[in-house]
């Protein structure tokens, strides 16, 4: 489906130019004391929002640049960043 | 046959909502009719209602390309696809609604010979499990599908072929009426336009849904809401799934005489193509790959469908693309589905992570989800299905392939 | 038929004649005719039959609104008549026909109709079961519109083109005309898309003077002028549009003439702003037999008079209800048309100058009359017209049915863009009520009409569209907005619906013969939204893209509704919006394939290219499938081998180690300078994804390959999993940069010796060692002793501009050893006899790292580098019942080896044969499989499952890998 993202350095560029890289659950837990379930929730699980969520994305036919954006997954249209996701 | 028709009666009852049900089934799809008719039909439950937000078929059930085949890559697989696919004339009888199985007969390519040892080991899966399947040459591929282009030319020229016989295509808006007419006839309360808000749970169990028309006191309710079944978890349970919800996109040309006696797949180009009994060519396949709620579809996609038909059947270049439509499908990280129950709720049953499989399966996901309702043991055929198989680190090998829709893989 | 000749309006050229064959028979037209006209013009009047009833359809529109005039022409089914231009010596073939046009054998079929309620096949054909099965070949066999033969090639030029502008306007009439101007003059680039072959819309075929008593037709014709003469405005016609979507892109075809370099291309233009101006299409008039050849639209009675010169028919009664219908009889009848009678369903609202110009003409006014029944078959004989309800009812023979229930405006790029229309009581439209962001919509699709309101309407369109761009054009807005306020607002439309009864034969579309009777069937049996009804009856499902049933469903839905409080829902409109053949959209040659400096060389040695990824590689060099000639080169000689495309890296910077940590399992600061170190990468399932080689070459700076398959994602991969830590380093892929001989065999050194003069002896580089080369010529190359294929072997890195002469080099070198390329065949036996795996080939999605006795690679020391995929294999490192690989041998090697891919069978499915080949080496078949913990202790019976076996098994021993040269000596001599 139709969607345009800004990319820090190339600008607005179509969706299909840039790859998905999951929600945004924050840096890779320490492996030391890690449990599987921390594991689980950091490598599969997904909160599935319909609505705001902030996410990873890469612009893999351009710059190559990974870079976090704010998207409503309803409308599929990139939204300011909004700090209390 | 021919008597002149009287005006005919509703498929299925409007009925007023109760305060109590003996279950509850979140979403009208296919899944959630079929567990609602199990359940009516099997287990004597008099008291069930599907609760549907927009109305039944409006989402997966409504937009899927039909397709159905039992020829899956995993023992765990086959006997649930098999049992399904061998269901729908009995359903259709039982119903007594044609859901237009049209058994014509799935041909799947390979473009390589990576992709011919897969299809052997589906092949010879599907033979060792009882389910006819086998392997062609080029040539036999083009016996079968005489518009194929079987030289050097195409991008991904044919290396050969799986074709499984039992497979081929039912009518999908039939098998939601039909489903909802045997539910509605055997006591089924079918409540559309309702949104379900909220599950509440008593000591570790279900003991009410809360919906916008109303609170419904049951003890058991069964999450076969499709692409949003993942989000209502969450949402509702705080249950987090192995779950991405993306678009799929279809599209089926102007009809045309009989070209297509099959239903052909290329993993390859990533498309299928059958005709429908109208004779459209419906066709599809690959998804766009970011999780979005939205059904909206794409020039790009609409152009690379056209780039991938035109180079496989090449005489399907003068043929006009009518319509396009979209989906959303729930994938899960091994491309199996999630079917658990009791888990960490008491009462509560999942039935959801079907990506773009859950149409062949619906009949017999629905049958076993009932039985399992109904007696609170997850019988064994759906005991894979288990979620728990993910922090086991045992995905399922229903694909061999990483699967990229996540940066993760 | 002659054609009229001194009609201002024509655009045909009469003295250009052009002849087709439809049927069997010779037609004649003339240049600027569709085959419509000119099968029209020719006296035909039966076009095609119906879908289900085999009723006779003739021509009903212009613009291909629905199915009725679909032709086989030169081969190519389903092409609208009514969209294709006609030219020199096409055949046209009717469709969907048993016997002729006229005695169609399956004509009968509509006296059945009855029997076939909405829902028909739902109900019936089930029972007893037996049947279904044999009806479906005959329900296919009827189903379907043209015969496609399956090696039928289309051979019209494609095209695609990708333009980007600042604004986009769809469509040509006077509104998008002046949208395009307005933007044109603030600056900004536009693209003005037209689907007709002519700017102008619905002006461009009207004689009707204007305010300032212009003609219409020279006033869009002036319009038309100004858009051609301004630079910055890029003009498509017979471009439909086929999609707006809500990222600002608008598809479209455009159909090229004789002097373009195309017949059709893909128009994508990507747009900052968009103004849709796509006007109206005729809401059909519903009444008996409203299909029946002869009943046709007002817009195509006026254009076949006005633009191709055929007057329609010799007398002709009208039903409209809109003043465009007035207009029409009235110019019919100047043209010499016996107008009987005009019915305007509408009691009062008609422009009095068309009252008066009627009067004039004496052409009886009938306020609040409808059609209520065509008379005739195959051709129309007289109508019935009366009151709404029936009370007053008059008779009368015609020749022609001008029908029509008023306008509908064409919304579908608005809705599909993202925005809202809503039903407006007063003009009967679903009219844009929320538009997409940057997406101005105006003219007829607002509901105006007046030609003055329709202009300045599009100026303000054009203007805002432009100030949406960062423009001011404040003062112009303010004037556009005082023009559209004087201007004649939007008319009040026609809320006429049908006549009442049952509807068995009130067609409300004609592609699926679905009648306002299927629609009261569906919705008693409780199908009460219209999309539900289209899927249950298939209205609007049809070819004609819901052109005919799109706006007369949802009213009628409405009012058949249990509460009529409801506004009426519209109908989703779906691109593409135009039916786009297939090839258009495909544009032309897409397939995109690297190919190695060495692909030219390979070819022409006898190798088998096959694609490998986004690359192009030697499968085997010759005919024979198990390469034996190459795998005894390389074992007992040398051979060559094309590596390129393997990745290729260098990653660098004072914090390159940590990113190495994180994404290889193993310890990467174990590596030592200039030796190859086999590392792997595991996705965070454990998962093995890469391996490859990691070369110290200096400070913070490390060489590093991967496979083919993962090169182009690995640079992804890193950053992805350092994207959390700011961490300074480059990752730099030189894939492409450099070229890979990989020259392997017992005689490999002596090869290598003579190509370069620096010390390659086994002391001086050996097993493991990488070493920077000076190849003769002083081509720079960096080389490394692997063992992939178990034998003395050099990898060969050089500038991809200098490979071919490497490779030439080598093959000089190796000649008086008959050196030969190798391919990926051989090379994948003789890596198997090694136990080397292919990752994807002894392994998938489920495999670990563990599965494949490749735990060694991972250090578990290491947390704190947080290495992807560690806490998996920490998991997984005892867990039992895992699939384990393993290697076999067969118990009757004469047999041969088993089928890749074949499942290992112990009553249940416990694994399958991953890679099993003769082994040349050893004398027998050996192989490599996945098969569950309990069966992967040595000397296990492994029962083999070969696809089509019927259950009889063949038999291996789990036997110990490597298979060959077990010690690993060859490889390090």
């Amino acid at each position: 489906m139709a969607l345009n993202l800004n990319c820090p350095i190339c600008g607005p560029r179509s969706g299909y130019e840039f790859r998905f890289g999951g929600e945004d659950k924050g840096p890779r837990p320490a492996e030391e004391g890690a449990t599987t379930a921390l594991w689980l929730a950091y490598a599969h699980l997904n909160r599935n929002v319909a609505g705001v969520q902030r996410e990873w994305w890469c612009h893999k036919d351009g710059c190559g640049t990974w870079f976090r954006v704010c998207r409503d997954t309803v409308t599929n249209c990139e939204v300011p960043t909004v700090d209390t996701l | 046959m021919l008597k002149r028709s009287t005006q005919p009666k509703r498929l299925w009852r409007s009925a007023p909502l109760k305060p109590a049900y003996d279950a509850v089934v979140i979403g009208g799809g296919l899944h959630g009719l079929a567990a609602a008719y199990f359940l009516a039909s099997r287990h004597g439950m008099q008291d069930v209602a599907v609760i549907e937000k927009r109305y039944i078929g409006y989402g997966g059930a409504g937009r899927n390309t039909a397709i159905v085949r039992a020829n899956q890559r995993t023992s765990e697989n086959v006997p649930l696809y098999k049992e399904a696919l061998d269901m729908w004339p009995r359903l259709t009888r039982e119903l007594d609604f044609n859901l237009m199985f049209y058994n014509c007969g799935n041909l799947n390519l390979a473009h390589s010979e990576a992709a011919l040892k897969a299809m052997r080991l589906q092949t010879a899966t599907a033979q060792f499990h009882g389910v006819d399947s086998r392997l062609l040459t080029p040539a036999e591929c083009k016996a079968l599908i005489p518009a194929l282009d079987i030289t050097d030319r195409p991008k991904y020229p044919i290396f050969g072929g799986m074709f499984h016989p039992p497979g081929g295509i039912v009518r999908h808006d039939a098998v939601v009426w039909g489903l909802a007419k045997g539910a509605s006839a055997r006591g089924v309360h079918i409540h559309q336009d309702t949104a379900v808000t909220g599950i509440e749970v008593q000591r570790g169990k279900v003991a009410a849904v809360q919906t916008s028309r109303g609170r419904i006191a049951t003890p058991r309710v069964l999450n076969a809401a499709g692409a949003y079944a993942a989000a209502l978890a969450d949402h509702l349970l705080d249950i987090r799934l192995p779950i991405s919800v993306l678009t799929i996109q279809a599209m089926v040309t102007q009809p045309l005489k009989p070209l297509l006696d099959h239903v052909i797949s290329s993993g390859g180009y990533h498309i299928y193509a059958n005709q429908t009994l109208k004779g459209e060519i419906a066709t599809g396949a690959h998804m766009d790959r970011w999780p979005n709620y939205t059904t909206g579809t794409s020039a790009y996609y609409i152009k690379h469908q056209a780039e991938a038909l035109t180079d496989l059947l090449p005489c399907l270049q003068g043929v006009k693309f009518m319509r396009t439509w979209a989906g959303l499908a729930d994938m899960t990280p091994d491309m199996a589905p999630i079917m658990s129950g009791n888990d960490p709720v008491q009462g509560y049953y999942q039935d959801c992570g079907w990506g773009y499989f859950g149409f062949k399966s619906c009949a017999a996901a629905g049958k076993y989800m009932a039985q399992y309702m109904t007696t609170g043991t997850c019988p064994e055929i759906l005991a894979p299905f288990d979620p728990g198989r993910f922090a086991a680190h045992r995905l399922m090998g229903e694909t061999a392939a990483l699967v990229n829709y996540s940066a993760d893989n | 038929m002659e054609r009229l000749k001194h009609l201002p309006t024509l655009r045909i050229a009469a003295r250009q004649p052009i002849t087709l064959r439809f049927n069997g028979r010779t037609l004649a037209g003339c240049a600027g005719d569709t085959v419509a006209t000119l099968l029209y013009g020719s006296g035909e009047r039966i076009f095609g039959r119906s879908l289900k009833y085999h009723r006779p359809r003739g021509l009903y529109s212009l613009d291909g609104e629905c199915s009725n005039a679909m032709m086989t022409i030169d081969g190519m089914p389903n092409l609208n008549a009514e969209l294709t231009p006609a030219r020199e010596g096409m055949r046209v073939e009717p469709q969907n026909v048993m016997g002729s046009l006229k005695w169609d054998l399956l004509g009968g079929l509509d006296h059945l109709a009855f029997a076939m309620p909405a829902g028909f096949f739902y109900k019936t054909l089930h029972k007893p079961s037996w049947l279904w099965p044999r009806a479906v070949k005959g329900i296919r066999r009827a189903a379907g519109l043209g015969v496609l033969h399956p090696e039928a090639r289309f051979d019209q030029r494609c095209d695609a083109i990708y333009p980007n502008v600042d604004v986009c306007v769809v469509g040509g009439g006077p509104a998008g005309l002046s949208a395009a101007l307005a933007a044109a003059e603030e600056g900004l680039r536009v693209a003005l898309l037209e689907a007709r072959p002519r700017l102008g819309g619905f002006c461009d075929y009207r004689v009707r003077a204007d305010a300032q008593g212009k003609p219409l037709h020279q006033w869009a014709a002036a319009l038309a002028d100004q858009v051609r003469a301004r630079d910055n405005i890029r003009v498509f016609t017979d471009a439909p549009v086929v999609g707006a979507y809500p990222d600002g892109r608008v598809a479209a075809f455009q159909r090229g003439g004789p002097e373009d370099a195309f017949d059709l291309r893909y128009i994508e233009i990507t747009a900052a702003g968009a103004v849709v101006a796509t006007g109206c299409i005729e809401r059909p008039l519903l009444f008996a037999h409203n299909d029946r050849p002869g009943v046709m639209q007002m817009g195509c009675a006026h254009r076949l008079l006005h633009t191709y010169g055929i007057r329609p028919a010799a007398d002709a009664v009208f039903s409209v209800a809109h003043d465009l219908g007035l207009e029409a009889a009235i110019d019919l009848h100047d043209q010499g048309v016996t107008v009987h009678c005009v019915a305007d369903a509408r009691t009062d609202g008609q422009d009095p100058l068309l009252i008066a110009a009627l009067e004039q003409r004496g052409i009886p006014l009938r306020r609040g009359w409808v059609a209520h029944t065509a008379h005739g078959r195959s051709r129309l004989r007289a109508v019935t017209l009366g009151t709404p309800a029936g009370t007053f009812r008059q008779r009368i023979a015609c020749e022609l049915l001008v029908a029509s229930a008023g306008l509908t405006p064409l919304t579908g790029l608005v809705t599909m863009a993202g925005g809202q229309v809503k039903y407006d009581p007063r003009t009967g439209f679903f009219l844009p009520v929320r538009l997409p962001p940057n997406m101005q919509a105006c003219g007829r699709l607002r509901g105006l009409h007046d030609p003055a309101a329709l202009a300045a309407d599009g100026t303000l369109a054009g203007l805002r569209a432009a100030e949406g761009l960062g423009c001011r054009p404040q003062r112009k807005i303010a004037a556009a907005e005082a023009a559209l306020a004087a201007a004649p607002g939007a008319p009040r439309g026609s809320k006429w619906l049908a006549a009442p009864g049952k509807g068995a034969k009130t067609f409300i579309c004609f592609d699926e013969d679905g009648t306002l009777k299927h629609l009261h069937q569906a919705m008693a049996q409780g199908f009460d939204v219209p999309e539900l009804i289209k899927r249950f009856t298939a209205i609007g499902t049809g070819p004609g893209q819901g052109g005919i049933p799109g706006h007369n469903l949802p009213l009628l839905v409405a009012a058949g509704q249990a509460s009529p409080a409801s506004d009426p829902m519209p109908t989703t409109v779906r691109p593409p919006l135009v039916a786009a053949p297939i090839a258009a959209y495909a544009g032309g040659r897409h397939d995109m394939a690297k190919r190695t400096p060495m692909h030219d060389a390979q070819v022409a040695a006898g190798g088998r290219m096959e694609r490998v990824g986004e690359w192009f590689r030697a499968r085997r060099f010759g005919t024979d499938p198990g390469a034996a000639a190459e795998i005894m080169a390389v074992r007992t000689n040398v051979g060559l081998l094309d590596a390129s495309t393997l990745g290729k890296f260098r990653v660098f910077g004072p914090d390159a180690l940590k990113a190495l940590q994180r994404v290889y399992v193993g310890d990467m600061a174990r590596t030592r300078p200039f030796r190859t170190t086999y590392a792997a990468m595991c996705n965070e399932d454990g998962c093995v994804i890469d391996d490859g080689v990691v070369i110290r070459t200096g400070d913070n700076d490390f060489y590093i390959t991967t496979s083919t398959g993962r090169a182009a994602q690995t640079v992804e991969w890193f950053r992805y999993h350092t994207r959390y830590d700011g961490w300074d380093y480059h990752i730099v892929n030189l894939t492409d940069a450099h070229g890979v001989i990989n020259i392997a065999g017992p005689n490999a050194r002596k090869v290598l010796e003579a190509m370069t003069a620096d010390d390659v002896a086994n002391t001086a580089f050996p097993f493991a060692a990488c070493r920077d080369l000076t190849l003769a010529g002083g081509i720079p190359a960096r080389a490394m002793r692997l063992g992939f294929v178990g034998e003395l072997s050099y990898e060969l890195h050089v500038p991809a501009s200098c490979m071919e002469t490497a490779w030439r080099m080598a093959e000089a070198a190796g000649a008086p050893f008959g050196i030969a390329p190798f391919g990926l065949e051989a090379q994948n036996t003789l890596r198997m006899e090694k136990g080397h795996v292919i990752l994807g080939s002894e392994s998938e999605q489920r495999t670990v790292l563990h599965d494949l006795g490749l735990g060694f690679l991972w250090c578990r020391t290491k947390p704190e580098a947080k290495t992807v995929g560690a806490l998996a294999l920490r998991d997984t490192a005892d867990q039992p019942g895992r699939l384990k690989l393993v290697g076999f041998k067969m118990e009757t090697p004469g047999d041969g080896p088993p089928r890749d891919g074949s499942p290992v069978v112990n009553g249940r499915i416990r694994g399958y044969v991953c890679t099993a080949r003769h082994s040349h080496a050893l004398g027998e078949p050996v192989g490599m499989a996945l098969v569950e913990e309990e069966l992967a202790r040595g000397g296990t019976r492994l029962g083999i499952y070969e696809d089509g076996c019927g259950g009889r098994l063949r038999y291996g021993t789990v036997a110990p890998m490597p298979f060959y040269d077990p010690e690993g000596t060859r490889m390090r001599i």
